[in-house]
Order: structure tokens, then sequence, then C-alpha cells
């Protein structure tokens, strides 16, 4: 039984906290929202409350829903292979051989290059005329004509994928294997004792015993992946005809290009609620774990 | 205690570090005024080539004008970002710029936007007679002028002389003649690394040049003088189109690679000689040429084929300077902006930086075909050059085009649905423009 003041300063030491996030979170969020129920491009004077007539525009827009369609497909395939190959290496790299440590260091480095430099370094690989993927391919016989990766609709956005794999899996791994480390050596001396395989081991021990930090993984790469902009933006601007166009791609355009801030803001909305539901969707899943966890002890 | 007292020695370190470098990084204090000086602050976009002549010909100025002082302060060279922070500084009003140097396509919307003061007191139509008219038409937005052309810049044709030369074909006046002759080539050289017809069909500004090209070489139009959309979708307009992306898939003598060429990419392409055609802009001409070029004296220049209707269609682009409405000596900016523009800086510009002047008289300069021959050739092409729609709202009307037009090249959608699609996104932004 906590006495009442105790709880009265608790709170009272919350305040600082609580108002450095009113100022830098809550009170642009709320501006954002307050934006986007406005029409306003103020270089022309327009400036009027309009309610949910973004929305209703936004709604009406072939394009809008186009840029939905490519960042939920560029977070979920890329999140996806992240994390797949992420763990692969995490479980080899958590292994004790020769040279371990200085594996561990080389593969940290496409996470430590700035994602503007990775973006025209993969710009340029995939560059149909001087590129070296073309060169590979055109040196081995297996194409006459160059491939043009970044300016075909249906491989520009793959194209995009790989290079956001290859920059961000290092993240994924760092994480992880922080994760294993954490698992106590006495379960897997158990397990072999008991004679579980190799697969049985990764699959009763090691991934439930991941399984908090993976989901945290998953839940970074996700927002992150959801408001990608940088590295298509240079490597491909969001074209050819919008197939690299994500939602981060399109407000900006719609925001600092043609200067419309009322419906530029309703994509921030949109993008918002996007990233609260996959955060709240993922609290919930770890909520449910721990009860599980609890359950499970008592 | 201590320790904490010592985080604070260390972090007031890191700032009086920091201090120094912002210090170090910046100019340094702002040059003492004398009483009676006025400063002028000239923002403009990062020149291309070398930056010491205009540098030199602001020292020259004011060397004549002792009572005023310039800042140029040089903006990064994507117009994009340009536009952006001239956006930003000017709608803030913080913006503490005098004169600025805009891109063509904006100048309609910097003065809509107020942004810009009309210069109808210091430049009189006497004075914009001696610029080419459609420079001046490029300025003028509701019948007043807000700046003076200070540069041009046109899409011209650029060719392999002596390929055309080898398989005894003239330079094409229309599109079909250049499809013809660049196969004629191909088939002739045998040369897998040599392509037909490089242009620029990146989704981006100029994506836009280039399909106005077309469009109007086939007497097709984006919006009509009347500001209607009807000539959008017009056979006229969908037939450039359409033509543009044959060019690609059924003559094949644009490699699919054109859907993500830029300037750069098609001059390389060009430069390295693995082109017979390529469409850019006339700054190219002077890298063609320069020592060491593999086409170096093989590269012939040519006004863009049309499709029969033997109308100039060269789209205009070029820089143009304004005086921003909160600038407080109007006079002093213009005294600049007239000298930038005379023609002897402007005779100079061309010379040494390889801008190309918007005054009439240096196209008919004896003096300066000795040194730039291709001028003779080139003037009439640009000063046939055609503005791009002149609106204000412009941004938003390149941005829908962008995304259709790229649509039609990518093989995403026919150029009748996706010019139909363009004309419902761009109906509610001219609404916008009549209110």
């Amino acid at each position: 039984m906590r006495d009442r003041s105790e709880i009265h300063t608790g709170y009272a030491l919350l305040v600082p906290a609580l108002a450095v996030l009113a100022v830098v979170a809550i009170y642009p969020i709320l501006g954002l929202f307050w934006l986007s129920l406005r029409q306003r491009i103020l270089p022309f004077g327009i400036d009027a409350f309009i309610g949910l007539d973004n929305f209703r525009l936004l709604v009406q827009t072939p394009r809008f829903w186009n840029s939905l369609g490519v960042t939920c497909y560029f977070a979920v395939l890329s999140v996806t292979l992240e994390v797949t190959l992420g763990l692969s290496i995490a479980l080899l790299l958590a292994r004790r051989f020769p040279g371990v440590g200085w594996m561990r260091a080389v593969i940290l480095l496409p996470w430590a290059i700035p994602t503007v430099v990775t973006a025209k370094m993969w710009d340029w690989m995939y560059q149909p005329e001087l590129g070296i993927l073309n060169y590979f391919l055109r040196a081995s016989g297996l194409t006459t004509e160059p491939v043009n990766w970044l300016g075909t609709p249906s491989l520009a956005i793959h194209a995009a994928i790989v290079a956001d794999v290859w920059k961000t899996t290092p993240f994924v791994v760092i994480l992880l294997l922080a994760g294993l480390a954490l698992i106590p050596s006495d379960v897997y001396r158990a397990a072999s004792l008991d004679g579980a395989s190799p697969w049985q081991t990764f699959r009763h021990i090691t991934l439930p015993l991941l399984r908090p930090i993976l989901m945290v993984v998953v839940l970074f790469r996700m927002i992150d992946a959801l408001r990608a902009f940088d590295l298509l933006y240079v490597m491909t601007s969001g074209g050819p005809a919008d197939t690299t166009e994500t939602l981060s791609i399109y407000a900006y355009k719609m925001l600092f290009q043609t200067l419309q801030f009322g419906y530029g803001s309703a994509i921030g909305v949109v993008m918002f609620m996007l990233v609260a539901l996959v955060s709240l969707f993922q609290l919930w899943v770890g909520r449910r774990d721990s009860r599980r966890f609890v359950r499970a002890r008592s | 205690m201590t320790s904490s007292a010592s985080i604070l020695r260390r972090v007031g370190l890191l700032w009086c570090t920091l201090a120094a470098l912002l210090a170090c990084s910046s100019s340094g204090p702002p040059p003492a005024v004398e009483p009676g000086t006025v400063s002028l602050v000239f923002r403009h976009g990062k020149i291309s080539g070398d930056p010491r002549p205009l540098q030199d010909l602001i020292r020259r100025f004011e060397a004549e004008n002792p009572t005023i002082r310039v800042r140029s302060e040089p903006l990064p060279s994507s117009t994009d970002q340009q536009h952006q922070i001239y956006a930003i500084n000017l709608e803030g009003g913080s913006g503490g710029i005098d004169v600025l140097a805009m891109d063509v396509i904006w100048i309609a919307e910097f003065s809509r936007a107020g942004w810009i003061r009309p210069l109808n007191e210091f430049f009189p139509y006497t004075a914009q007679a001696s610029f080419l008219p459609n420079t001046i038409e490029a300025v003028t937005y509701r019948g007043r002028v807000f700046a003076v052309p200070w540069n041009i810049d046109a899409g011209l044709l650029y060719f392999r002389q002596d390929l055309l030369e080898r398989y005894d074909r003239p330079p094409p006046r229309t599109w079909s003649e250049l499809v013809e002759t660049a196969r004629i080539v191909l088939a002739g050289e045998h040369n897998p690394r040599l392509y037909g017809f490089i242009w620029q069909g990146r989704q981006y500004e100029g994506l836009i040049c280039n399909a106005l090209e077309f469009i109007w070489g086939n007497g097709g139009d984006i919006l009509t003088t009347d500001r209607q959309l009807t000539a959008l979708t017009s056979p006229a307009t969908r037939n450039a189109l359409a033509f543009m992306r044959d060019l690609i898939r059924t003559y094949h003598i644009s490699p699919s690679l054109v859907t993500t060429a830029d300037e750069e990419t098609s001059r390389h392409l060009f430069g390295n000689g693995q082109a017979v055609f390529t469409r850019n802009w006339p700054y190219a001409w002077t890298m063609f040429e320069r020592a060491g070029s593999p086409v170096r004296g093989k590269v012939g220049v040519y006004p863009l084929p049309t499709f029969g209707n033997d109308r100039l269609a060269s789209t205009l682009g070029g820089w143009q300077l304004g005086i921003t409405r909160d600038s407080r000596h109007p006079r002093e900016a213009w005294r600049f902006i007239e000298f930038l523009t005379s023609t002897e800086v402007q005779k100079i510009l061309t010379v040494q930086v390889g801008m190309l002047p918007t005054r009439r008289a240096l196209y008919e300069d004896p003096g300066m075909f000795a040194t730039q021959p291709h001028l003779a050739r080139l003037g009439p092409i640009l000063a046939g050059a055609r503005p791009r729609p002149v609106t204000p709202f412009y941004p938003m009307v390149s941005q829908v085009l962008q995304s259709e037009f790229s649509a039609v090249l990518a093989g995403l959608r026919d150029p009748e649905t996706a010019l139909r699609s363009a004309q419902l996104q761009l109906e509610p932004v001219l609404r916008l423009e009549a209110r």
C-alpha cells in the first residue's frame, strides 16, 4: 500500500517530461490535424476552414491510394526481408569462431553510411549503361540489352527494397545479437542434455526468448519503413509513374513543391494514423505475450 | 559536485568550439557599412561552370557605384531546393533578400504571391523591346512585368555530323525523318552500344519540357491562351505523347533508359559517342566541344523536329532577375539588375560562363559570332522558344503532368486515359486561379 503523498510526488516528477513532450510532440501533431482541416495555400492568400474536404479529396485521388499501397508494400516486404536476413546473420555471428569480432564490425558498415550516400551508390550500380550490375549481366551473357532497374515500373520498387535491406539489416543484426547475448547458456546446455535437435533448440528456446526484442526490432523497422523518404527520393524521386512514391514523398511534393499546406498535412495525418495503428497493434501483442508469460509461471 | 562542474566546463568548451567553427565557416562579420552606403543581398542558384566572372562583375559594379555594396549568396544548384528556400524565406517575410534570380516557371507564382514587385516604373515597354519577345512574355503576369530576363535556354537537337555524313543523311526536319535516319545509322553501324535518340524522360520537370516540345510540334498544347484545358485532351496532344512512348517501344530508337534519364545522363551518353541524336539545353554544346571530348568537332546543332507543321517548338528556360517586395532599396537593386542585364555584361557572361544572352542585339552582333560561331544558328531557335504555361499554380500543374506523362512512357496507362486523368486533376487547380 503506497501512501497518497508518494503518488503525488510521482506525478509532480512526471510534469517536466510531460511538458517537454507537449511542446515537441503533442503541439506539432495537433497543429498537423488543424492544418489538415483547412485549405491553405499561403502564397496565394488562400486560407479557409473546409472541414474534412481534404480527406474527401484524398480518398478520391488515385495517386493517394497508389502511394498508400507503395508505402505498405515497401514496409512489409523490406521489414520481412530485413528481419529474416538479420536473424540468420545474428545467429551465425553469435557463435564463436576465429575472426568473429572483425565480422561483427564489418557487417555494421552499411548502417554507418549516410542514407543519401547509400542511395547515390546504389543509383550508380543500377545505372543501365555504366552500372556494375548490368556490366556483370552482360559479361556473363545473361542479357544483351541493359536492364533499366530504376526505370521499369515493376523493377524500381524492388531495386529500392534491395538497397534498403542492404542498408538496414545491420541494425537488425546489432539488436538481435544483443538479444541473443541475454539468453542464459544453461538453457542451451539443458536442451542438449535432453537431446534436442538444433531446429528444436531454435524453435522452442531461442525464438521464444528472443521474441520481446524481436517485437521491438519489427516495431522500430516498421515505423521507419512506413516513413521511407530519403533513399527513394534520391534514387527515383517517386518515379517511374509514381511506382516508388511513398506517402512521405507524396506529402513532401504537395507540401513543399506545390505549397498546398492543408492537403499535404492531410497526407501527414494518414501517415500518423498508419504508424499509430502499427504501434498499437505491436503494444497489444506485447501485452498479450507478457500476460501469457505471467500466467505460465504462476 | 566536482564532476558536474567538469561536465559543465566541457559543455562550455564544446559550445565555444562550435561557435568558433561557425564564425570560420561564415564569411566573417558583415563589412562595416559607411554612412550613406546601401547594402544589397543578391541570391542566385550556383553558376554552373566558373563562378569567378560573376564575382568580378559584382566587384566592378561596386567600383562603379561606390555607394552600393552587393553581397552575393549562392543557393544549391537544384532548382527544386532553390524554390523551397525562396518560398520559405519570402513567405516568412524574413528573407533579407533584395535581388533574386528566378527560374522562368516561377515568375507568375512569385508575383501572384506578392513576393516580387512589378517593375513597370523601371522597365518600360521601350526598354523591354530590346529583349527577345518570348523572354518578356515569360516575365509578364496579368499585364505587368515582374523581372528582367538574364539568360535564355531552349531545347535543341544535337546530332552526330560525322555519322549523318557517312550515311548521306541531312539533319532531320520532322520526327519521322529523325526515326528513319536513326534506323539507317544504327543498322549500318552494328554497334550494340550506340543508341538512336536520347532525351529526358525521368519523372521531373525536364520531362514536361521534353513532352511540350513533342506536343507543340504536333500543334497540341496543355493550356490554351484563354486558360482552357481543351487542347490537353485533343488528338494532337494525345498522338504526340503516343509518339514519345513509341520511340522506345515501337521504333526502338530510344532505349528504355530514357525513362530515367535527365540532362546530365543524356549529355554523358551523347558525349561518350553513344547516341546519334540527343535533345538538350545549350550548355551541352560547350561540354561537347571542350578539349578531350570524344565527340569534339563531330556535333551538329539544329532546331528540334516537328510533325511537319514547320513551327519552332522548343521549350523556353533560363533565369530572370527580380526585386523582392520587402527590399528597402529598390532603386539601388534596379541599378544592379540594369548592370547585370546590360549588353556588355551579357556579352561577358556569354563568352566566359556560357550563359546565353536575352538581348536581341547580341544575336546580330558580328563580334559575338567571331568568338561564338554557334550563336548564329542558335539565335532563331532561342527567339522561337515557347514559355511553359504561365500560371501561379505551375508547380501543381507540373506535378500532375509529370506523374501522368511518366505513366504513359512506362506503358502503365495509354495516352488517352492519362490525359483525361490529368484534365480531371487540373480542373480544380484552374478554378483556384480564377478566384
